[in-house]
């Protein structure tokens, strides 16, 4: 008996991923976080550290790590790096001043050794506000088609109203079974 | 019901299974009898003669084992010395309060040292600068070996404090103590040309794609001495910005969906309800009333915040701002409140995170509460009066 607890353990481990979600302040990680994990979005503060959440989807156990965006903790970022599966990269589709700061950092973090192989969800979230940027443009202004280290893919969503944030994890979620674990 | 049969089904099976084996290979008594015999003879014979070989070594003068043994308790001895010393170092300077204070000697000293500097003659500051460096490397060794006891936060403060001390003497030595220059001189001035220029079109790429969102800001844009008011009609629910204002009062009578403050001088904004967050970044001397879910202040110093904010708000690399409960009033406000969705009644104002101030136990010295003697009670005749 011992033994076959032991095996479904060991198989369960095998189903965890690992992400991380990380962007610049005010671009809604936390926000988004509550909204697949059910939790009222109305109270959230700019993140001082980090707060993670497991969740089950699809079999899979999410372990999502939400990392403060504010520019001093920026540097604090590699200390979550190790054994990421995926990065969901969040963007403020309606700051376009930023966008500037926000592709800067996305490539620095891109060429970062210990991500290297992670699936990249680039979340353009508040999509919902009337100034915002398509999704071409943040495209072009990330210049995203320059990333030839990683799988990735730009999903137009918003964490107020829950458009497309499933369809972005489900995607995030097939590459990294297809890239991590073998055939069941 | 499941687990049970599976569980009588493993002891049946385990049982049968071991009753077989014993059945089919049942040892011999008389046989292991025989064995037990003969090895305790044996056994008792060859411990009495080891015991006597001991005794008879041990009776030798300067024998093995009387070296042994003295070294034994010499080693004792020793052990014992080094944990007694061991106790007596023990943790009390290993505790923060301590080195804190021990550090706070150190540096003192080392500024003392260059405070003397300027006094020194010139032949004994080589010497001089000598020693300031020795005295910084060593604090800095004792902040890193401190650093298993040191919170991270801390650790960085002391680490920047060190830093400092470092550079300022550079700095000094730099002016007193003038290396000679050492030129690739021709070769210098073309580089440098071209540099310049590179970092030029740098700005220039830079210029270029903030120009390319302009079109898309709304709000109000490089203005001296003047009043500036929009209304509801204009701002409902949109990205607002004010960029690049010296001495101007803006009023926003109405509710916006984010409000940007970049680059304020002496300026005053009066702002109805923000329904998600305020950015405020180098502002300097201002005094802001405005509400909203969330605020973020960077690099801004000098600044009162007459504030509503729901969830939390922020302050990041900022100094000297002061915060006051919200207390703007115009005619619609009460109706702007309701559109906005935020809650009239939970109000943070005094409660902001410094993401430069880590330390939970002592408040950041970078903002305060603004003494209710010093607080403006009206804002009436702001909405058309320029700031002085």
């Amino acid at each position: 008996m011992g033994f076959l607890t032991i095996l479904k353990k060991l198989r369960q481990k095998e189903k965890e991923m690992r992400i991380l979600m990380l962007g610049l302040d005010n671009a809604g990680k936390t926000t988004i976080l509550k909204r697949f994990n059910g939790e009222p979005i109305d109270t959230i503060s700019p993140t001082l550290g980090f707060n993670i959440k497991t969740l089950e989807h699809r079999g899979y156990k999410l372990n999502i790590w939400d990392v403060g965006g504010q520019k001093s903790l920026r540097s604090y970022w590699k200390n979550y790096f190790e054994s990421t599966d995926g990065v969901a990269w969040v963007v403020d589709s309606a700051d376009a001043r930023r966008l500037w700061d926000c592709a800067r950092e996305l490539h620095s973090l891109l060429r970062e050794e210990r991500l290297a192989g992670a699936t990249l969800l680039v979340l353009a979230n508040k999509s919902d506000l009337p100034g915002a940027l398509t999704l071409q443009e943040i495209r072009e202004a990330l210049d995203l088609d320059s990333i030839k280290t990683h799988h990735w893919r730009i999903v137009r969503c918003s964490a107020v109203t829950g458009e497309n944030l499933l369809e972005g994890m489900d995607w995030m979620l097939d590459d990294i079974a297809s890239r991590i674990f073998t055939l069941d | 019901m499941s687990v049970a049969i599976k569980a009588t089904f493993w002891v049946v099976s385990f049982g049968t299974l071991g009753y077989a084996l014993f059945k089919l290979v049942k040892p011999n008594d008389e046989l292991l009898k025989q064995f037990d015999e003969g090895s305790k003879f044996t056994d008792a014979r060859r411990v009495s003669h080891q015991t006597v070989d001991v005794l008879k070594e041990a009776a030798k003068p300067d024998s093995d084992l009387k070296r042994l043994s003295r070294r034994d308790a010499q080693r004792l001895e020793k052990l014992q010395k080094a944990h007694k010393a061991r106790e007596e170092v023990d943790a009390s300077n290993e505790n923060e309060d301590y080195f804190s204070g021990s550090f706070k000697i150190k540096s003192e000293y080392i500024e003392d040292l260059l405070m003397q500097v300027p006094t020194l003659e010139l032949n004994v500051l080589p010497s001089h600068f000598d020693s300031i460096k020795r005295e910084v490397n060593e604090l800095q060794k004792y902040v890193v070996t401190s650093s298993f006891f040191l919170k991270e936060f801390n650790m960085r403060k002391y680490l920047g404090i060190v830093q400092n001390l470092q550079t300022k003497c550079y700095e000094l030595e730099e002016r007193y103590v003038p290396r000679k220059k050492f030129g690739f001189s021709k070769k210098k001035i073309p580089k440098s040309h071209t540099e310049k220029q590179g970092s030029l079109d740098e700005n220039d790429s830079a210029r270029k794609t903030d120009n390319k969102w302009d079109e898309k800001l709304f709000g109000f844009d490089s203005q001296k001495d003047k009043v500036l008011v929009l209304e509801n009609d204009d701002l409902f629910q949109r990205d607002v910005a004010l960029r690049n204002l010296t001495n101007c009062t803006v009023g926003l009578k109405g509710v916006m969906g984010t409000l940007h403050l970049t680059n304020l001088e002496n300026c005053v904004v009066l702002s109805g309800p923000v329904t998600s967050s305020v950015f405020m970044e180098k502002c300097i001397n201002c005094k802001i009333v405005t509400a909203c879910q969330q605020l973020r202040m960077h690099s801004s110093s000098n600044c009162d915040i007459y504030l509503h904010v729901t969830s939390k708000g922020i302050v990041e690399d900022c100094t000297a701002i002061c915060t006051a409960p919200y207390n703007l009033y115009y005619e619609d406000l009460e109706k702007h409140f309701n559109m906005s969705g935020l809650d009239r009644n939970s109000n943070n104002w005094d409660r902001l995170d410094d993401f430069n101030w880590l330390a939970p136990d002592i408040p950041s010295p970078n903002w305060s509460v603004l003494n209710a003697e010093l607080r403006n009670k009206s804002w009436d005749e702001w909405w058309s009066r320029i700031p002085s």
